[in-house]
């Protein structure tokens, strides 16, 4: 007996493990985002009816209401910025990291993963005592640092890979013809390279603007992005407000993948997780 | 230009180039962590260059805060083992097989990955709670009573296996993908069944990932914030609430920074034994190239 079949050796059993694995999987990851779903069209939804009457009437509650309208425009402002500031700093560094020799190197790119080593709330308490101190507490930078925080492992270690993955002798064979190190970087490491970094980006803004309790420590009370103010509609509102809300805010991340599901599939999202 | 000056001057670059993040990195997390140690050892209204271990003493001394340490530690350990169980089989199931169930699986595990967490809590609290549609299921079904599902230790466990098992399941994949079909084939040609072939080839094989699986699941839900924040109960709650409540409702900000640095130690156990596992890893892989 051979083959990577081997796992389940027995072939009635490996169906029915397989079927019964799949629909309680299913069940499980699926049911409650299709519960939030149907909470999101849902007038009310009276115990126990399997299905509640449907309205739209929530939707307009959500959609002209101030906060929600603040907290969008601090979102799409403050997510971007940190985006774009964490891609312009940690872009050239994996190019280092992957490309040149310089003392310390392993352990320096290592230390990025220190951010995962802290216990994240504990980290955030932390900050929050330094900038309590830095008069950086409820203000736009504030806020924009901790995304960037949370931004640096993707921005480093995916990219690196890209760089590390690319023929150096495309780099040499320009060189040879004449072309000088910005050059080459520009028109023939940074056009292969491309797709892994638009992968981190994407990662990168889905991480920032996904941030929750450290904006929420940190830009509370006049800095409230989209998921702080989730906080507050989930634990005060009616439950069909928080599944409005929670559409809206899915919105932006699941356009994304949608646009760059392309760059997903070649493999570039597990060539990040393998480190 | 010599081969030493260009050495030189390559590492200079290099070092120039990474210098930014590091920067960020020093500010984000290295200053905050030694300035919160420094605020704790500091007594509470003392002067002067006095260290002690008072504010320590008195987190420690009360009894709720006691109970908070060893329900986060009670509540992270079971939720990592259960991501664990089901995240193996289902890493193992995806490597080793090809039907159609795998690439439905395959596409329905990630989908946690890209949930942001407030929104996966709320998601879980309306299929769970008491009246939703678990519940309705059930009585539909014939059930008149059924456990409490969410604002207890219960819900906290569901909600975390929900939103970890992408992570681990990616992880796990990783280091499986890495595995020779013929060290296992050999394995079951010598008549090895499958559970042999699991412990006495693959999981030695995979051990590397399999550590910075548990590692960084213990680490990521110790640290947690929002899962038990909107699905947990009142008391005890995890100590990502607690310092929370202490920081921004009570303004404890000693207190607060204590357990922090608490939850560091704790933590810092567990990460020598993930840095050591990844640096094992990227010395093999410098040898390899």
């Amino acid at each position: 007996m051979s083959g990577p079949g081997w796992f389940w050796a027995v072939g009635a059993l490996r169906r029915v493990v397989g079927l019964g694995a799949l629909l309680a999987l299913g069940a499980f990851i699926l049911g409650p985002l299709a519960t939030l779903l149907v909470w999101a069209f849902a007038g009310t939804w009276l115990f126990p009816n399997l299905l509640p009457e449907f309205s739209l009437r929530w939707w307009t509650y959500v959609l002209t209401n101030a906060d929600v309208g603040k907290a969008i425009r601090m979102s799409f402002f403050s997510a971007p910025v940190a985006t774009l500031l964490s891609a312009v700093i940690c872009i050239p560094a994996a190019y280092a990291f992957a490309r040149l020799e310089f003392p310390g190197r392993r352990g320096l790119l290592l230390s990025f993963l220190s951010a995962n080593a802290f216990p994240k709330i504990g980290l955030y308490v932390s900050i929050a005592t330094l900038f309590y101190r830095l008069d950086l507490m409820d203000t736009f930078l504030g806020v924009v640092l901790i995304q960037v925080v949370n931004t640096l492992l993707f921005m480093i270690w995916i990219p690196t890979g890209t760089f590390r993955g690319i023929n150096r002798n495309l780099e040499e064979a320009a060189r040879d013809a004449g072309a000088g190190p910005l050059r080459t970087f520009f028109q023939i490491t940074l056009p292969i390279a491309l797709p892994g970094l638009i992968v981190a980006a994407l990662f990168a803004f889905i991480a920032a603007f996904d941030e929750a309790q450290g904006t929420l420590i940190v830009g509370t009370p006049n800095h409230v992005t989209m998921p702080v103010l989730m906080y507050a509609l989930v634990l005060g509102y009616p439950q069909p407000v928080g599944a409005v809300f929670s559409v809206l805010l899915s919105l932006p991340s699941v356009i994304l993948l949608l646009v760059t599901q392309r760059y997903l599939r070649a493999g570039y999202l597990a060539a990040g997780y393998s480190l | 230009m010599d081969r030493a000056h260009r050495g030189w001057k390559q590492g200079a670059l290099g070092l120039a180039l990474v210098l930014p993040p590091l920067l960020v990195l020093v500010f984000l997390i290295v200053v905050p962590a030694i300035s919160a140690i420094v605020t704790t050892l500091t007594p509470p209204g003392g002067s002067g260059p006095t260290t002690s271990f008072v504010n320590y003493a008195e987190v420690l001394a009360t009894r709720m805060l006691r109970a908070d340490i060893g329900f986060t530690v009670t509540v992270t350990l079971v939720s990592v083992a259960v991501v664990f169980l089901l995240s193996y089989p289902l890493a193992l199931y995806l490597r080793f097989t090809r039907t159609r169930a795998t690439a439905i699986l395959g596409v329905l595990f990630i989908v946690p990955l890209f949930v942001p967490v407030v929104i996966a809590s709320f998601a879980m609290i309306t299929f769970l709670v008491n009246h939703g549609l678990v519940s309705t299921i059930l009585y539909r079904l014939g059930f008149e009573r059924f456990p409490r599902l969410v604002y207890n230790a219960t819900g906290i466990v569901i909600t975390q296996v929900w939103v970890n098992i992408p992570f681990a399941v990616l992880i796990l994949g990783a280091g499986l993908q890495a595995i020779d079909d013929s060290l296992v084939d050999a394995a079951r040609d010598v008549g090895a069944g499958s559970l042999r072939t699991f412990f006495s080839v693959i999981l030695p094989l995979n051990i590397t990932s399999t550590m910075i699986t548990l590692t960084l699941q213990f680490i990521g839900i110790f640290g947690s914030f929002t899962i038990p924040y909107l699905v947990g109960g009142n008391a005890p709650q995890m100590l990502g609430v607690t310092m929370t409540d202490y920081l921004t409702q009570y303004l404890r900000r000693t207190e607060s920074a204590t357990l922090a640095v608490i939850a560091f130690m704790i933590a810092a156990v567990v990460g020598v034994i993930y840095v050591l596992s990844v640096s094992r890893r990227e010395r093999g892989e410098r040898v390899v190239r």
